[in-house]
């Protein structure tokens, strides 16, 4: 067994002193690279906490819909609606869960 | 390069006397340097840019010149732009062809503009203006013929373009194809050609005390339809985080009022609609462009790999702009 804390705590923890201490005794220039900074550790505990969603053949997916496989009227085209949002909200609950809110 | 740029400004400008009394290098991106140039001419002092290739992008070189002729169009259509003075189309001056325009006031910093400047009915308008006052030039025009041919049809060519970048990038993306082929099904008519900006947002205009002071960035300007500039504008990606519809500054209806004030004809709501759901798009597929660069390793940087994390968002607004068409 590894010795804890845990990647995801230590991630929070770094993040917490760079939002907390770092980032109020930078120059003005330099704060938004430490935003950067804490926006990605916040992407990737998200992500470490994150269940992997069963994946179709997306370029296969992508080939259909452009040749309007999926149009509104095909047989596919509720279901395919429903599969994309779910694969995207998956994506957006990692990447920005603010748009998640919005669309939600 | 003091020395040889004096001397072919002081032929450019008309004064034996001119002088540079300063330089210093401006904030610039992988492809423009520009540097602030003081200098005293006819006996006064005077703040310009220089704004040249950096020496690593010479093949691009000429794009230069074509800016040159945009912001010599926009400001003949009476569009607030930093006044373009002179060109230099001669590499071995320093090293680069450049131009020289005046330099304006202001901060362009889309986040600082909106928390320091919205709210206000009056430069929503004035934005308006401008918009409608790019929209005045119209092809065919001689000084704008390397802008090539109108395309037929705007919209159409849009999408072709985008599902063109999409395929060369490489990875499949399903639910930029469900917005395409949505905006496909529901493309508007053509509409004769203007000029369209193609990045008019907060963020490209320089905003002093209230006021615009210049139209940035005319890098992707062409003939193309009014509303791609409308829809573009207001598009939810383009809003800084505010709840602002116009470039997160202020309401929809003051931005059309300001480009009706100013001569504009304003297009359907839908055919902006349309252009908005395009607006995400495109913006979608220059950020997975974007983040393409840090992953292949061309170009390392935190910037571009946290925009590729804007994809999920952008395309969560995509599906529910789709049902809405």
């Amino acid at each position: 067994m590894l010795e804890r804390p845990d990647a995801a705590d230590l991630l929070a923890t770094a993040r917490d002193a760079l939002l907390a201490e770092i980032l109020p005794a930078l120059p003005a220039e330099k704060q938004g690279v430490a935003r950067m900074v804490a926006a990605a550790i916040a992407i990737a505990l998200r992500e470490a906490g994150a269940a992997q969603p069963a994946t179709p053949d997306l370029a296969q997916l992508a080939a259909e819909i452009r040749a309007g496989v999926h149009d509104p009227g095909e047989a596919g085209h509720d279901a395919t609606r429903a599969l994309l949002r779910a694969l995207t909200e998956a994506r957006a609950a990692v990447s920005d869960p603010r748009a998640l809110r919005r669309n939600g | 390069m003091d020395e040889a740029l004096e001397a072919w400004l002081r032929v450019a400008a008309g004064d034996p006397g001119l002088t540079i009394t300063g330089r210093a290098r401006l904030s610039g991106g992988a492809i423009q340097q520009n540097f602030a140039l003081d200098v005293v001419h006819r006996g006064a002092p005077a703040s310009w840019v220089l704004r040249t290739d950096s020496t690593a992008t010479l093949a691009v070189s000429h794009g230069r010149a074509q800016e040159f002729a945009l912001l010599r169009a926009a400001q003949a259509a009476c569009v607030t732009v930093a006044e373009p003075l002179f060109l230099c189309a001669d590499a071995r001056v320093i090293g680069a062809p450049f131009f020289v325009m005046r330099r304006v006031a202001g901060m362009a910093a889309g986040h600082r503009v909106v928390k320091q400047f919205g709210g206000q009915p009056d430069l929503v308008r004035a934005i308006g203006a401008e918009m409608a006052r790019i929209h005045t030039i119209r092809p065919p025009r001689a000084d704008l013929a390397f802008l090539g041919a109108p395309p037929p049809d705007a919209g159409r060519a849009m999408i072709a373009t985008l599902r063109a970048r999409i395929d060369a990038a490489g990875t499949p993306r399903p639910v930029l194809e469900w917005g395409l082929r949505a905006a496909e099904r529901a493309c508007p008519p053509p509409v004769p050609p203007v000029l369209a900006h193609h990045d008019f947002r907060t963020g490209n205009l320089m905003i002093d005390a209230g006021r615009v002071t210049a139209v940035l960035d005319w890098e992707f300007a062409g003939w193309g339809d009014p509303a791609a500039d409308l829809g573009w504008f207001c598009a939810r990606c383009w809003r800084f985080g505010q709840a602002a519809e116009a470039g997160g500054l202020g309401a929809r209806a003051d931005l059309h009022a300001g480009y009706v004030a100013a001569g504009g004809v304003l297009p359907d709501a839908a055919r902006i609609a349309w252009w908005e759901l395009l607006a995400h798009l495109r913006w979608a597929v220059i950020a997975a462009d974007q983040a393409a660069r840090h992953l292949s390793g061309q170009e390392r940087s935190l910037e571009l790999a946290l925009t590729g994390h804007l994809l999920p968002g952008l395309e969560m607004e995509i599906l529910s702009m789709a049902e809405r068409l």
